[in-house]
């Protein structure tokens, strides 16, 4: 179904070890590969004036991750460069909510076994041609407990129809809309900051219970990704307790993802408030007083 | 004046919250966390014996591809020649843990900063990675500079491009030069921190 409608092809597909002379044994040569990277499409044709959704999958090998947008203490975010045909444009990648990867003191944001990152191509209303073709510079970091920068150049050919259907790859962008943070007007979330915490009220909609939950901060330089985010109970709110980067950057707004646990599953909530400076002490500083 | 004030501020602030555990890093403005370590040559080295001395940490591990990236290119032997000739000691740290990626022994150690033509004062062995803790130190490379008085002035990656790009030198903007040009020239630091970049500390489990 898919192969004769759309063909991907791998350009070039490769892993570069940059280290320059003494390079580790196991990196010489051919580099091993531990990430295998594609570019899908949701569905079999490019319909004219119609959005386009593609994907960018990286599928990792057992005990590998590679980064989220923000990628915490270490590693760097995965990036795509576009090349597309005339009047096509491709936004940003939308990136599914993180998994934290802790290494002792060290607390990372990103994916491991299979990720596939959705991006939007606006599409013009009038294509000449019968087919076009979309080419993608991928380029990302791999690590394990090693690390290696990896790259790929993918390309993806679609037919230009004016109807299309689901490619066989649609239940991948499914899944990966899941995964996407949500703007839901039943949560109300608000942040204030004091010298050395930030707090997150979190307020859930009537009826949820909020049983954990987890902030991952695109703003960056502002939170210290490696202490611990504590949750206390108020009502039928919940309030996170961040501890703020010590050497980071003042900030205006905070900006994240608020992955939160409750009885019907989980939410993943995209949170852009402003941040309220407190003269108070919070409450854990309070806690913690003598 | 305005740096005293500021000190003096800093110091009621932390007694007003003394209550609360420090930081588990090194912060700018404050004294930096002292530390006894031994190098690669077997001598004994303490943050102390540089008082009244500009200070360079450096986070190291030379199978990483960041720091690939700075030594493969020269940049950072460079860094080290210039600065080490100008009075500036520079320690570069391993904190890598036996068995972890970037774990070096002593001749290990030495053998590897020839071959690359690293110029360090000393290359420290933290393979307990408790200074690496007390510092906070996240990534390789990850940068700190002390003036003279202790106190650290720079904390953060090693410029503002963080990519594992040889590249990307060219244009960056190196965050621990201008910084070292700041404390040698009795000049407040004008970036102190910036955002340290490259792979994890390889800390003991």
């Amino acid at each position: 179904m898919l192969s004769a409608a759309a063909r991907t092809e791998v350009v070039l597909a490769g892993v570069f070890a940059l280290g320059i002379g003494a390079v580790p044994a196991r990196a010489q040569g051919a580099a091993p590969r531990h990430v295998k990277a594609s570019l899908l499409a949701e569905t079999d044709a490019v319909q004219p004036g119609r959005s386009l959704q593609l994907g960018v999958r990286l599928e990792m090998e057992k005990g590998w991750h590679t980064y989220w947008q923000n990628p915490g203490d270490s590693g760097l975010p995965t990036r795509v460069k576009w090349e597309l045909p005339p009047g096509f444009t491709a936004g940003e990648i939308r990136w599914p909510y993180p998994i934290r990867f802790v290494s002792g003191p060290v607390v990372s944001y990103g994916y491991e076994h299979d990720v596939l990152l959705p991006v939007a191509v606006v599409v013009p209303l009038a294509i000449a041609a019968s087919e076009v073709r979309f080419v993608a510079r991928v380029s990302w970091l791999e690590c394990e407990e090693a690390c290696l920068p990896g790259k790929a150049e993918l390309a993806l050919v679609l037919p230009v129809r004016p109807s299309a259907r689901e490619g066989e790859r649609a239940p991948l962008f499914a899944e990966a809309r899941r995964r996407l943070p949500k703007r839901e007007p039943g949560w109300r979330v608000s942040a204030e900051g004091a010298a050395r915490t930030l707090s997150l009220a979190v307020r859930p909609p009537l009826g949820t219970a909020v049983r954990d939950a987890y902030f991952y901060p695109v703003t960056p330089r502002l939170v210290d990704y490696s202490q611990p985010q504590s949750l206390r109970r108020e009502g039928a709110a919940v309030r996170l307790e961040l501890a703020r980067d010590p050497n980071g950057a003042p900030a205006e707004r905070l900006v994240g993802v608020l992955v939160a646990e409750t009885a019907s599953g989980r939410e993943a909530l995209e949170v852009d408030v402003k941040l309220v400076s407190s003269p108070a002490r919070t409450s854990m500083e309070k806690e913690r007083k003598p | 004046m305005k740096r005293l004030a500021l000190k003096a501020a800093l110091a009621a602030a932390a007694l007003a919250v003394g209550a609360i555990p420090a930081p588990a890093q090194a912060v700018v403005g404050q004294p930096a966390p002292g530390f006894t370590l031994v190098d690669s040559n077997g001598k004994t080295r303490s943050l102390g014996d540089f008082a009244g001395r500009t200070v360079v940490l450096e986070w190291w591990n030379h199978e990483c591809p960041f720091v690939g990236k700075h030594y493969g290119s020269g940049n950072m032997p460079k860094l080290q020649k210039e600065w080490t000739g100008r009075g500036v000691v520079w320690l570069v740290v391993n904190s890598s843990a036996a068995g972890k990626q970037g774990h070096v022994d002593e001749a290990h150690a030495n053998a590897l900063m020839k071959e690359k033509g690293g110029a360090p004062t000393a290359v420290l062995l933290d393979h307990d990675g408790r200074v690496g803790r007390s510092y906070g130190a996240k990534t390789t490379p990850h940068m700190f500079v002390i003036d003279g008085k202790g106190t650290l002035v720079y904390a953060g990656g090693i410029d503002d491009k963080p990519t594992a790009d040889v590249a990307d030198i060219a244009t960056a903007t190196n965050y621990v030069q201008k910084a070292l040009a700041d404390v040698t020239g009795g000049r407040p630091v004008a970036t102190a921190t910036s955002r340290p970049y490259g792979c994890s500390v390889k800390y003991a489990d």
